[in-house]
């Protein structure tokens, strides 16, 4: 942190400018995506209490059960107009209070969002981390070697998996390792026999129900940083600095880091956000293996109506990306000083 | 580097493989560990341990219990098999209902469960509303006094207007602790209570009072479990819960399985896979397509047990829509849909073909009807009877299609809610069948059933799929056809009929057909007695059959998938009690293990 003074005023880091800007659109950002989907959110047509109701008599209840059971939910409905519903709900927010649940009624929605966000964390994470280191080492062989046989091989592998949709490796993941060869469980976040803490039974546990989302968000992800790493390593070739190392006789490993490092610059753009939407939840694979993270609250809120519920779960969502997106432009200002601006290059 | 993390990696991957498998931290005794999952709800682990609360992290039948237990008889909605309840009696016309509690009953904390345990039960059931304990006085069936006779016998008398379901509702009463709940009633509640009954403004802000605990009630979070059931929670996670069993439990020696694991699940696929692995013990009947219900038969010691479920499905007609408020086309309709063929397709397993258009389930239909049953029109696949209804309605018939009076083209639209497959299949073969008889048919899903059900109330579609039938009780059969979806509706205990598009009514009929309103008795089906009972559903039946404001398609048959491999004992095919979760098969001695 450097402080240049400049004819008598002191002159703000560049950086620090850059972060309070981001910070500013952010907020403005947040404000206008909550606005947007609490309209949205409550213009959804469809009756909570009666969808529960009809959904109670569908699953064998009683008449009269199915209405013990729903009557109080009238309590939980939001009242007032529509702006009077707005003007509450943002004062809350600034209070951080996303309001109570409808569908498990009472429950406070931030419990709710901060129970399924350690869920959501373990597989997207894990799987995202996975699929991209793999993606851009392979990437960038893939790059190199692009006229011989496994730059070919891992093309297609990458442009096979990045063409298959994510719920179609997930079922082909659940039918090979719990139908064909059962050696993993086929869901849940973990046995619920074992003693949640720090022993052996409750973390293998907890490894073996990750397996097979983790290995599903890597496959369905690791295509797109292998062609998308391939294509920066096959730019960056064409670039004068590597022409210059060839001939200065550098090792194949020296130029093989040059070109690497160069490569990912934009890479990391996308990690960010991607580590940013993975608080978006992969719905597809938590449905798929009963994985109880964000995607699937969000789905289970809009099947039940649940208003504030699905207003939090878009909520963190906004808030991740937003952060995710300053994150990667100053973690690109950080890693690439040709972007700095103010500095030298 | 990259190959030794690779290495170690997998490593982890196979201990982990092993040791899951192996290792588990509460090794389960002789009795074993019951797999089964919840057909009523799934499991959400930040619910609070309170049966008051819908998505409460207890279990009906396992921790979660009841007065007693209600036997899916045919037609009596009064027979019930004990719980917490040992017996009752009840004076004949249902005014008094005296209810003696288990002697040995315990909750799982090792205090006795006595008589002020139950009407704090029921003080609690007052604030949700609803069946015996609403606070409006007028209602049919409102109970007026609840009196402790002594330790274990409680007595609940009924008000002035006597409801034929009141012993219904008061054995069904969910019983919690008061020593756990008792703190939720402020003190003078049931001063309050009695004031509630009455009428004016003092009356009123009593009512106010109970009604507006509702959400304390709901929102209660005990720190543990108490159960007078034979199980209590152990433990629970979003994926699933431990139950251990109760040994306070009144009749523990009947409890077989040291453990109950209730598995959750976000959609039936995940169901199947757990059955097509041999993996519960017991599970309540899922649609399940033929293919995936081939391989869970093949699985190990998987059978099914079938019995009588009291739900139909029909296809509903927006009677305000035009040609459907002509009951020549409805007839027409009727008479062009093969019911056999339809139920063959959408639901070969769960289903079975309605005889005819009752509004009864045909098993009970037998029941209540009698001989009246074979007097009236069976529908069968009849064209030429089509044709001369279709005629009747003056419908034309331009170059082998049917068209409106008028000549414009009439274009039939089946809606269904898209997450129902059963029901989409039965839409496509229905419009399949209309489309060879030269109807122009098709099928229109909405994308999920919330949705379904506001375009139904809002009078958007022409015909959609309904519910119906739901017995034994006569009132809730009828109240699906002529209740609020057809205009009539309580209010304050009075019956009052709103016109179509009004109040939730999408069906659209007649007030009165012939000098009959089908509302007016069907409300009295709750307070008649049982020979006006019989001749009312006669009426009603006779009146759906001739009227048709839905076509009966099919009847759904219980079934109930289990697997012999670990336990056995199971109820027997059409038992009365194979509608009731596996806690209760338990309660009454059934599961054993082999």
């Amino acid at each position: 942190m450097t402080l240049i003074a400049v004819r008598g005023a002191p002159r703000v880091n560049p950086v620090v400018r850059r972060l309070a800007g981001h910070v500013v659109r952010g907020l403005v950002m947040i404000w206008v995506v909550t606005t947007i989907s609490f309209v949205i959110i409550r213009n959804i047509p469809g009756n909570p209490v009666l969808g529960q109701y009809e959904t109670l008599i569908e699953k064998g209840m009683s008449p009269d059960e199915a209405q013990r059971a729903t009557a109080a939910l009238y309590g939980f409905l939001p009242t007032g107009s529509l702006w009077e519903q707005y003007t509450g709900y943002m004062k809350a927010l600034l209070h951080l209070d996303l309001g109570q649940s409808l569908s498990t009624p009472g429950t406070e929605v931030v419990t709710l969002l901060g129970s399924a966000a350690k869920w959501t964390v373990l597989p997207v994470l894990g799987g995202t981390l996975l699929s991209f280191v793999l993606g851009v080492t392979l990437g960038v062989y893939a790059g190199i070697k692009r006229s011989g046989k496994l730059g070919d091989l891992l093309s297609i592998s990458g442009s096979l998996l990045h063409g298959v949709p994510q719920y179609v490796i997930g079922l082909l993941v659940l039918a090979i390792f719990t139908t064909l060869w059962p050696i993993l469980p086929a869901g849940g976040p973990v046995d619920v026999e074992f003693v949640p803490g720090f022993n052996a039974g409750y973390l293998a546990s907890l490894i073996q129900h990750a397996t097979l989302p983790v290995l599903t968000y890597a496959l369905a992800s690791y295509g797109g940083w292998v062609l998308a790493m391939k294509s920066s390593v096959a730019t960056v070739l064409g670039d004068d600095f590597i022409l210059a190392a060839e001939l200065r006789g550098l090792s194949r490993g020296v130029l093989f880091r040059y070109i690497a490092r160069n490569a990912i610059l934009p890479l990391f753009t996308i990690l960010a956000l991607s580590l940013g939407m993975l608080f978006g939840g992969a719905i597809f694979i938590e449905r798929i293996f009963n994985y109880p993270g964000l995607g699937l609250l969000l789905v289970n809120s809009i099947g039940a109506r649940d208003y504030a519920l699905m207003g939090g779960t878009f909520l963190v969502t906004t808030v991740a990306i937003i952060i995710a997106n300053i994150a990667a432009d100053l973690l690109y200002a950080v890693i690439d000083p040709r972007v700095r601006t103010g500095g030298t290059a | 580097m990259k190959r030794l993390a690779a290495i170690a990696a997998l490593a982890a991957i196979a201990t982990a493989t092993a040791c899951g498998t192996t290792e588990t931290a509460d090794t389960a005794g002789t009795g074993g560990i019951y797999t089964t999952i919840d057909g009523s709800k799934q499991i959400d682990a930040t619910a609070p341990i309170n049966p008051f609360n819908p998505q409460g992290s207890t279990f009906v039948g396992y921790d979660a219990m009841a007065l007693a237990w209600p036997k899916n008889n045919l037609t009596d909605p009064n027979q019930f098999y004990p719980g917490i309840a040992r017996s009752w009696t009840t004076t004949p016309d249902q005014g008094e209902v005296v209810v003696h509690l288990q002697p040995n009953a315990r909750w799982s904390d090792g205090r006795p469960v006595t008589s002020e345990d139950i009407r704090t039960s029921i003080g609690l059931a007052y604030t949700q509303g609803g069946s015996a304990y609403t606070v409006n006085a007028g209602a049919a069936g409102a109970a007026a006094d609840i009196q402790i006779l002594d330790d274990k016998t409680i007595k609940v008398t009924q008000g002035a207007n006597h409801s034929n379901v009141f012993l219904r509702n008061v054995l069904s009463t969910v019983v919690v602790p008061a020593h756990v709940y008792g703190s939720l009633l402020p003190a003078g509640f049931w001063t309050t209570l009695e004031a509630a009954r009455g009428t004016g403004p003092a009356a009123d802000k009593a009512k106010a009072a109970i009604t507006g605990l509702a959400q304390k009630v709901i929102t209660f979070a005990p720190r543990e479990d108490v159960s007078a059931g034979p199980f209590v929670l152990e433990r629970i996670n979003p994926g699933a819960a431990l139950l251990k069993k109760n040994p306070h439990f009144y009749d523990a020696a009947r409890i077989v399985p040291d453990k109950v694991k209730v598995l959750n699940y976000t959609g039936n696929e995940q169901i199947w896979n757990y059955l097509v692995s041999g993996k519960l013990d017991s599970a309540p009947f899922t649609a399940v397509p033929a293919a995936v219900m081939a391989k869970i038969k093949e699985a190990p010691g998987n059978e099914i047990r079938k019995g009588y479920s009291p739900v139909a499905v029909s296809m509903a007609f927006n009677q305000a829509r035009k040609p459907y408020d002509n009951v020549h086309v409805r007839r027409a309709l009727a008479y062009l849909i093969d019911r056999n063929q339809v139920t063959k397709i959408a639901s070969p397993e769960a289903g079975t073909p309605a005889v005819t258009t009752t509004g009864i389930h045909g098993s009970s239909a037998k029941a209540w009807l009698g001989d009246g049953l074979a007097a009236l029109d069976p529908y069968k696949v009849d064209p030429a009877k089509a044709e001369q209804e279709l005629r009747a309605a003056g419908m034309v018939k331009k170059d082998g299609v049917w068209a409106m009076p008028d000549g414009k083209p009439w274009k039939v639209r089946i809606n269904v809610p898209a997450s129902f497959s059963d029901w989409v299949a039965a839409a496509k073969s229905i419009t399949s069948q209309l489309n060879d008889h030269g109807i122009e048919a098709s099928v229109i899903t909405s994308a999920d059933y919330v949705l379904y059900l506001d375009e139904l109330a809002a009078g958007k579609i022409d015909i959609g799929f309904w519910l119906m039938a739901l017995g034994p009780s006569p009132y809730n059969i009828y109240q699906r056809l002529y209740g609020s979806a057809n205009g009539w509706s309580l209010l304050a205990g009075q019956l009052r009929h709103s016109p179509p598009g009004k109040d939730g009514n999408w069906m659209g009929g007649p007030e009165t057909i012939g000098g009959l309103n089908p509302g007016e008795l069907t409300n009295r089906l709750n307070l008649a007695s049982p020979a006006e009972q019989k001749r009312i559903v006669g009426t009603l039946a006779r009146l759906t059959n001739q009227q048709l404001p839905v076509v009966q398609i099919y009847d759904y048959v219980n079934t109930q998938f289990v697997n012999t491999t670990r336990y056995n004992g199971w109820p027997p095919a059409g038992d009365e009690s194979l509608r009731l979760p596996a806690g209760v098969w338990m309660q009454l001695g059934m599961i054993r293990k082999k």
